[in-house]
């Protein structure tokens, strides 16, 4: 090899995983690089999680579809959320998340067939579940304690 | 360091990243790599996140320098455009140089935006190093439209040290992510991570937090000693990616094992790593396969 391409090939060899390893050391993440965390925590045998629901003229109904609230997809929406929660001034935050969510759903709903119930409100529960063998994952949860809403008329102002 | 143990040294690191290779096997991985990351990211449209509130908003890396989430649907969906034809050119080598940088500097963008709205997905990094890296390389040397065009017909470009390290390269940093994985399990949740009750909690958890296709984390949940298994495995194949690097014998085991928990991810947590894809297709010997053929 020329020494120029060989300079570069050096470069490119020793700084990727340079910045990779520091990452992995500190835990850090600088996009693309990342540490890979995920599943990383040890579960508790309780499991608390945020979840939305839609209230509709015959009642509440989950809203778990990956289409209900694209872009976001559940796992990223709900850390999103949990995010603003924790967050300071998080009652403002979560309400204007929640009249957002809804403009998305609603937008998402404009195009699909059948056309579902309306929302009037969208609301959104912190859940909890406990976690034994036997479970198939449409369970209701065990505990449910509403954490903000926002009504359709809120949303479209 | 003694200069005998020095040279070593030094040896070894030019064979592991300067050993001849072939023009040809380095231009089989960029037809790969570019034709699958254009099949997995075809349904990707970035232009929903225009529509999301700024207070969802939380940079990552270089998107500091935006001022907020960005605005303009239509420049996305123009980019996006872009993105993936650039791919395209690049899988047939046309303009190559160009498309490659096109192809990392979008890939880059577009794959880390969603990235800034509350949550890091771990499953497009790799991909868009392995663009970088490319980009840096010499892929286009053979199997290329740019080669035929200024040829007049396809030739064999020899073999050079200069088609070896972006591969190996590649395979490096794709092996690092699984033990990086590893680690941070040891590190955030202990040895207790590798317990029958904390895998079972991540199994069943799952079932309320993501929608998996199957039940199976569902029904091998009820087993104590098939969670206590899985636990210690997932560690085990996971730090094992490190020493994988260097002894080829155990390369081939660790990724088909990498492989195996992936794919069982997919099937019991509903989480899909269809990304890695291109991680795996670089430790296929394209060349001699299609020697074989």
């Amino acid at each position: 090899m020329r020494m120029l391409p060989l300079r570069l090939a050096s470069l490119a060899i020793i700084g990727f995983p340079a910045i990779t390893c520091f990452d992995i050391a500190t835990g850090l993440e600088h996009w693309p690089f990342g540490s890979y965390p995920m599943y990383s925590l040890r579960y508790a045998e309780r499991l608390s999680w945020l979840r939305l629901y839609g209230l509709t003229d015959r009642g509440e109904i989950p809203l778990r579809d990956e289409r209900d609230f694209a872009p976001f997809d559940e796992a990223r929406l709900i850390v999103a959320l949990q995010r603003l929660q924790s967050a300071r001034g998080g009652n403002q935050k979560l309400d204007e998340a929640l009249r957002n969510l809804m403009r998305l759903y609603n937008r998402g709903e404009a195009r699909r067939l059948p056309v579902g119930a309306p929302l009037r409100a969208l609301r959104l529960y912190a859940v909890s579940w406990d976690l034994r063998p036997g479970l198939q994952g449409s369970e209701p949860p065990t505990e449910r304690i509403l954490i903000a809403q926002a009504t359709a008329a809120e949303a479209e102002r | 360091m003694s200069p005998p143990t020095r040279s070593k040294l030094t040896r070894y690191w030019e064979r592991y990243w300067f050993t001849p290779d072939t023009a040809e096997q380095l231009a089989l991985v960029r037809v790969v790599t570019y034709t699958l990351l254009f099949a997995i990211y075809l349904p990707l449209d970035d232009r929903g996140w225009t529509q999301v509130s700024p207070v969802f908003w939380v940079p990552i890396s270089a998107f500091h320098f935006l001022s907020g989430p960005p605005r303009n649907a239509v420049l996305i969906g123009v980019l996006q455009i872009l993105w993936k034809t650039s791919l395209l050119t690049s899988a047939i080598g046309f303009l190559s140089r160009l498309s490659m940088a096109a192809a990392a500097a979008l890939g880059f963008f577009l794959l880390g935006l969603p990235n800034c709205f509350g949550k890091i997905h771990h499953l497009d990094g790799f991909p868009v190093l392995l663009l970088g890296i490319l980009a840096l390389s010499r892929c286009a040397d053979a199997l290329s439209v740019d080669r035929t065009l200024r040829r007049g017909r396809e030739i064999q470009s020899g073999v050079s040290a200069q088609y070896r390290w972006p591969v190996r390269l590649a395979q490096t940093l794709f092996l690092l992510v699984f033990f990086a994985a590893g680690l941070a399990k040891l590190r955030n949740g202990g040895l207790a991570w590798m317990t029958a009750a904390n895998m079972r909690s991540i199994w069943l958890a799952e079932l309320f937090t993501h929608t998996p296709p199957t039940q199976l984390g569902s029904f091998l949940a009820q087993s104590p000693w098939l969670s206590q298994f899985a636990a210690v495995a997932t560690v085990i194949v996971e730090l094992s990616a490190l020493p994988a690097l260097f002894v080829r014998r155990l390369r081939i085991l660790v990724l088909v094992g990498l492989l195996g928990l992936q794919a069982l991810i997919a099937l019991m947590l509903g989480v899909y790593f269809t990304p890695h894809l291109v991680g795996y297709a670089l430790f296929v010997p394209w060349e001699r396969m299609r020697r074989a053929t």
